[in-house]
C-alpha cells in the first residue's frame, strides 16, 4: 500500500463520508477497580471504514460491547444520527441498526445459510409462519449483491470459515445494519478469504454503511481503513488518517512510546565481537527453516547458537506463541524443518522434543504450566519421571534430590517440596516451571514471555537465571510483551511480523524505538539490521 | 496398613485447606480441626454409622451380617478402584456395571471349555471391553461420558444376547465355591483379593510413573501434554484397567449369585462406585486420588444399605435416603474446597 493509494481513497470518500452515524462522547466504564474505558470519544461516519487498534487490554472489546448494548457506560453519551440513545441490550442495538460480527462466529452450523441470515427475523406469512420461499429469495438477493460464492440453501457448517464470516456479515446487512462492527474478522481466514472479505467491505462502504474494523494485523488496517483510532489503557490515544499516522507512529502510540528516544539504552557489558565469533564457529543448537502452521505461522526461519540468547520480537498476534508451539511439536507443522544440533526432528510431539533436548515454557502459566492442585515437588519432576524411575517405579531418593537441587538453584521460596504449588507467588511458580524445563537437561530452551504477570523482583531473578543458563551453554529463544525487557535480556532479536520472520538485529545499544521501527517496516539508518538466514522479508 | 497408606496419600495429594488461615491461634486451631474432620469425614461417618447400627439395629453385631455385607462389597471395591483411576484423570467410567454383566455372561459361554477357561475368559472379556473404552477415549478423543454411556448400553445388550436373556446356573465347582462362599471368620476370600488389589493400585498410584501420569493428566491435561507426558497412553491404560477390574468384579458377583445373570449382575453398580470414589476423597475435577478413601466409601455405602434393610425400611425409601446422604456428604466435602 502506497501513500498515493491511501490519499486517492480518502479523497474519493471525502465527499460522502462526512456524516456521523454513531458517536460516543466521553464514554467511561469501570469494572470494580479497573477503569476499562476512560473518556472515549469515537465517531463512525457513513461510508467510512474506521480501524480500531490497540494491544490486549487496551479497551477495544469493552468499547465494542458498549456500542452493541452488552454494557451500559457509567458516564458519557452515545448518539445515533445526532440523537442521544442508550442501548439496554444487544437486541436494542440491533434494532437501531448497530450490528457486530465476531471472530468466533455465533451462528448455527446445522442450519442453512438462508436460515442463519434470517435467524430470529424470518420473513413471515400471516404473522407467524416462516415464509421459506421468500426467505430463500431474499437470501439469494443478498448473496448476489455482495457476490458471495455461497449457496443460500447450503448448510452453514459445510462452508469454510471465510464463507461463514460472510454469512455473519450478510446477516448484519439483512437486519438493516447501518453500523457494522467487525471484530478481528480476518484472524481465522486465509489470504484468499481475506481478499473476498475486503471486497465485501468495500461494497458495504460504497453503500454508505459505517464500519468499525478491529484487527491486530496492521497491514490490513492500512489497506482497508479510511481512519484509524489507537487505544491504550482504556483511552483513545489518537485518531488520524493512515497517511497522518505511519506504521511506526501507530505502533509507538499503541505501546505508549511517543516522544521516547532521549534516554539511551544502557550499554551492557557483553562484547558483541566475542558473540560474533561464537556465532561463526559453533554449529547452531537450533535451526528452523521455513516453518509453517495454518495461517498463524507462515514462514519462520531462525538459527540459535549454544550460549546465545535470541529474542523473538513481534507484536501481539504476530504468531510468537504459535511459532514456539510448532517448533516444540505441540502442534504439527504444515511445512518446514526443525533441526536440533544438526539433526532434523520428524513427527514431533512434546514428549519426543523433550527427549531430544528441547524445553518449552508456555506463556499461559495457569492453563498450560502448573498443576495447581499438586505439590511443588510433583510440578518440578513432571517432565523427568521416566528418567528418575526404573521399570516404571519412581525413585524417591532421586526425586527428592532433584527437587532439593532445583529449589536451591533457582531460589524457589516455598514452605517445602510438599507444599501445594498454588501457595507460591507467581514468580516462584514460574521458577518452579523453569526448574521443570531444566530438569531434562535441555540444549535449547524456548521461553514464551517468561516474566508475564510476575513482580519486578521476580523478573530480575528470572533474567539472572536465563543469563546463567546461556552462560552454561544453553541456547535460549525468548519472547516478551515488553520490548525493554527483551532488549535487556537478549543479544540478538529476530523480527516476527504476521507469522513470518524478517531479519534480525543486534540488541547492544539498541533502543526499543529502533525495534518498533523495524517492526513497522522501516530500517534504522545506522544499518544495525543483519541478514537472518536468507529469509525473504515480507513487506506488507 | 490402612493408616500408613493413607498418610502417604495425603502427602501425594495435598489439600488446599492450608491456604487461607484465619488470624488468631484459637480460630486457627479450630479451622485445622475442621479441616482434619472434613479430610477424613468418610472414616468418621463410617465409624458413626457402625456404632449407630450396633446400638440400634437388631442383629447387626452378628458376624453373618458382616460377612454377607462384605461379600456384597467386594465387587464394588474392585470397580471403585478402576473408577477412581478414571476420575483422577478427570474422566469417568460409566460402563463398569454393564461390563460386569458381560463378564458374567461370558462365564456361561466359556463353561463348556472348563471352569478355568471360564474364570480367565470372564476377566479377559472385561479387559477387552476396557480396551474398547480406552481406544474410544484415548485414540478417538471421544468424551469418556459418551463412550462410557455407549458401552453401558452395548455391553449389557451383548450380555443378554449371549445368553438369550436368561439366567444360567453355575455348576458345582471348587473355584466357584471359594469365590462365592469361602470366608475366614467374617471376611470372605473375595474381599481379601479386592483389598490386596486395592493395595496394589495404591502402590501403583503412589510410586510408579503410570500412577503419577494419571494424576498429572487429571490435574491439567494441557500442562501434562506440554510437559511431555504420554496423555493418550495413560488414558488408554486407565480405562483398560477399569474394564479388567470390572471383569473380575463380574466374576465375583456371579460366583456369589451362583449364576451367570446378564439382567441382574452389576445393575447401577457404576453409580455406587462413583459415589464411593467421590465420598472417599477423589474429586470429579481430577488430579487427586484416594484409594483408601474409596474402599471406605464403598463400605460406608454398603453399611448404609444394610442399615436400611435390617431396619425394615422399604427399598423405595431407602433409595431416597441414600441419595440424600450422598448429596449431603458431597456438599460437606465441597465446602471444604
Amino acid at each position: 500500500m502506497t501513500t498515493g493509494e491511501v490519499a486517492a481513497k480518502t479523497a474519493g470518500d471525502a465527499a460522502g463520508a462526512s456524516r456521523a452515524v454513531l458517536e460516543t462522547r466521553g464514554v467511561s466504564k469501570t469494572f470494580g477497580v479497573v477503569r476499562a474505558l476512560r473518556d472515549v470519544s469515537l465517531t463512525l461516519r457513513a461510508g467510512e471504514v474506521h480501524g480500531l487498534v490497540g494491544e490486549n487490554g487496551a479497551g477495544k472489546s469493552t468499547l465494542i460491547k458498549v456500542l452493541t448494548g452488552f454494557h451500559q457506560p457509567d458516564s458519557g453519551d452515545l448518539t445515533l444520527d445526532d440523537a442521544n440513545v442508550s442501548f439496554d441490550s444487544p437486541r436494542a442495538a440491533q434494532r437501531a441498526g448497530v450490528c457486530a460480527v465476531y471472530q468466533e462466529i455465533n451462528l448455527i452450523p446445522e442450519r442453512s445459510v438462508a436460515d442463519n441470515i434470517f435467524l430470529c427475523h424470518e420473513p413471515k406469512r400471516f404473522g407467524f409462519l416462516i415464509d421459506r420461499k421468500r426467505m430463500l429469495e431474499k437470501a439469494a438477493e443478498i448473496v448476489q449483491r455482495y457476490r458471495l460464492a455461497v449457496d443460500p440453501a447450503a448448510k452453514l457448517g459445510t462452508l469454510g470459515l471465510g464463507a461463514q464470516q460472510m454469512v455473519a456479515i450478510a446477516r448484519g446487512v439483512s437486519l438493516g445494519a447501518r453500523v457494522l462492527i467487525l471484530d478481528e474478522p480476518t484472524s481465522a481466514l486465509s489470504g484468499a478469504e481475506v481478499d473476498v472479505l475486503f471486497d465485501v467491505v468495500d461494497a458495504l462502504r460504497a453503500e454508505g454503511i459505517a464500519l468499525l474494523f478491529v484487527s491486530h494485523r496492521l497491514s490490513e488496517c492500512y489497506r482497508l481503513c479510511d481512519r484509524l483510532t489507537v487505544m491504550r489503557d482504556g483511552a483513545v490515544v489518537r485518531t488520524a488518517t493512515p497517511e497522518e499516522l505511519p506504521r511506526g507512529a501507530l505502533i509507538a502510540a499503541m505501546l505508549g512510546r511517543e516522544g521516547a528516544g532521549e534516554h539511551a539504552w544502557s550499554d551492557r557489558s557483553g562484547a558483541a565481537d566475542a558473540r560474533d565469533e561464537a556465532l561463526a564457529d559453533t554449529p547452531p543448537a537450533l535451526e528452523v527453516d521455513g516453518l509453517q502452521w495454518g495461517n498463524r505461522v507462515r514462514d519462520v526461519s531462525l538459527r540459535v547458537a549454544p550460549r546465545e540468547i535470541v529474542g523473538l520480537a513481534g507484536l501481539l498476534g504476530s504468531g510468537r506463541t504459535e511459532t514456539f508451539k510448532t517448533i516444540f511439536g505441540a502442534q504439527r507443522a504444515d511445512a518446514g524443518e526443525v533441526k536440533l544440533a544438526g539433526h532434523a526432528l520428524a513427527r514431533t510431539t512434546p514428549a519426543r522434543s523433550i527427549g531430544r533436548g528441547l524445553a518449552f515454557l508456555s506463556e499461559d502459566r495457569r492453563a498450560e504450566g502448573i498443576f495447581s492442585r499438586l505439590s511443588v515437588r510433583e510440578n518440578i519432576v513432571a517432565s523427568l519421571l521416566p528418567r528418575i524411575s526404573r521399570f516404571g517405579f519412581i525413585s524417591r531418593a532421586k526425586e527428592a534430590q532433584l527437587v532439593r537441587e532445583s529449589i536451591a538453584r533457582l531460589g524457589i521460596k516455598t514452605a517445602g517440596p510438599g507444599a501445594p504449588v498454588s501457595t507460591l507467588s507467581g514468580g516462584n511458580q514460574q521458577k518452579a516451571l523453569i526448574a521443570r524445563c531444566l530438569s531434562t537437561r535441555p540444549s535449547v530452551l524456548l521461553l514464551d514471555d517468561p516474566t508475564r504477570g510476575i513482580d519486578v523482583g521476580a523478573k530480575e531473578e528470572v533474567h539472572r537465571v536465563v543469563q546463567e543458563l546461556a552462560h552454561e551453554g544453553l541456547a535460549v529463544v525468548v519472547t516478551s510483551s515488553e520490548m525493554e525487557e527483551l532488549l535487556a535480556l537478549t543479544e540478538r532479536l529476530v523480527m516476527l511480523n504476521e507469522g513470518a520472520t524478517q531479519g534480525g538485529m543486534l540488541t547492544a545499544g539498541a533502543h526499543p524505538d529502533d525495534v518498533l521501527a523495524v517492526l513497522a517496516g522501516h530500517a534504522p539508518e545506522d544499518g544495525r539490521i543483519i541478514d537472518e538466514s536468507g529469509t525473504d522479508g515480507n513487506p506488507t | 496398613m490402612a493408616t500408613q497408606l493413607e498418610s502417604n496419600e495425603d502427602r501425594l495429594s495435598p489439600s488446599n485447606s492450608t491456604a487461607p488461615r484465619a488470624p488468631g491461634e484459637t480460630r486457627r486451631g479450630r479451622a485445622a480441626w475442621l479441616a482434619v474432620l472434613r479430610e477424613h469425614s468418610v472414616y468418621f461417618a463410617l465409624a458413626a454409622l457402625v456404632v449407630f447400627n450396633l446400638v440400634v439395629t437388631p442383629g447387626f453385631s452378628n458376624p453373618f451380617a458382616a460377612r454377607s455385607l462384605l461379600f456384597e462389597a467386594a465387587p464394588i471395591v474392585l470397580i471403585a478402584l478402576g473408577q477412581n483411576l478414571a476420575i483422577a484423570t478427570r474422566g469417568i467410567d460409566l460402563s463398569v456395571g454393564s461390563v460386569m454383566a458381560l463378564a458374567s455372561a461370558s462365564i456361561a459361554v466359556f463353561l463348556p471349555y472348563g471352569v478355568g477357561t471360564a474364570l480367565v475368559g470372564a476377566v479377559a472379556v472385561g479387559a477387552l471391553a476396557g480396551l474398547c473404552n480406552g481406544a474410544l477415549v484415548a485414540l478417538l478423543a471421544i468424551d469418556p461420558l459418551i463412550s462410557g454411556l455407549a458401552l453401558l448400553v452395548a455391553a449389557r445388550g451383548l450380555a443378554q444376547a449371549l445368553l438369550g436373556g436368561s439366567r444360567v446356573n453355575l455348576p458345582d465347582a471348587p473355584a466357584f465355591d471359594v469365590l462365592g462362599a469361602l470366608a475366614f471368620g467374617p471376611v470372605p476370600v473375595v474381599m481379601l483379593i479386592a483389598l490386596a488389589l486395592a493395595v496394589v493400585v495404591a502402590f501403583v498410584v503412589r510410586r510408579t510413573t503410570f500412577g503419577r501420569y494419571t494424576i498429572l493428566v487429571g490435574a491439567s491435561r494441557s500442562a501434562a501434554f506440554l510437559a511431555g507426558i504420554p496423555v493418550r497412553r495413560t488414558l488408554f491404560l486407565v480405562y483398560a484397567a477399569s474394564g479388567t477390574l470390572a471383569g473380575l468384579a463380574g466374576l465375583f458377583a456371579s460366583a456369589r449369585l451362583g449364576a451367570a445373570d446378564p439382567n441382574y449382575v452389576g445393575v447401577n453398580f457404576e453409580l455406587d462406585a462413583i459415589a464411593a470414589s467421590v465420598i472417599g476423597g477423589t474429586p470429579l475435577s481430577g488430579g487427586r486420588i484416594s484409594i483408601v478413601g474409596a474402599v471406605f466409601g464403598v463400605l460406608l455405602l454398603q453399611v448404609l444399605d444394610a442399615s436400611f434393610i435390617m431396619n425394615n425400611i422399604s427399598f423405595t425409601y431407602a433409595q431416597i435416603l441414600k441419595a440424600v446422604f450422598i448429596v449431603v456428604a458431597l456438599y460437606l466435602q465441597r465446602s471444604g474446597g
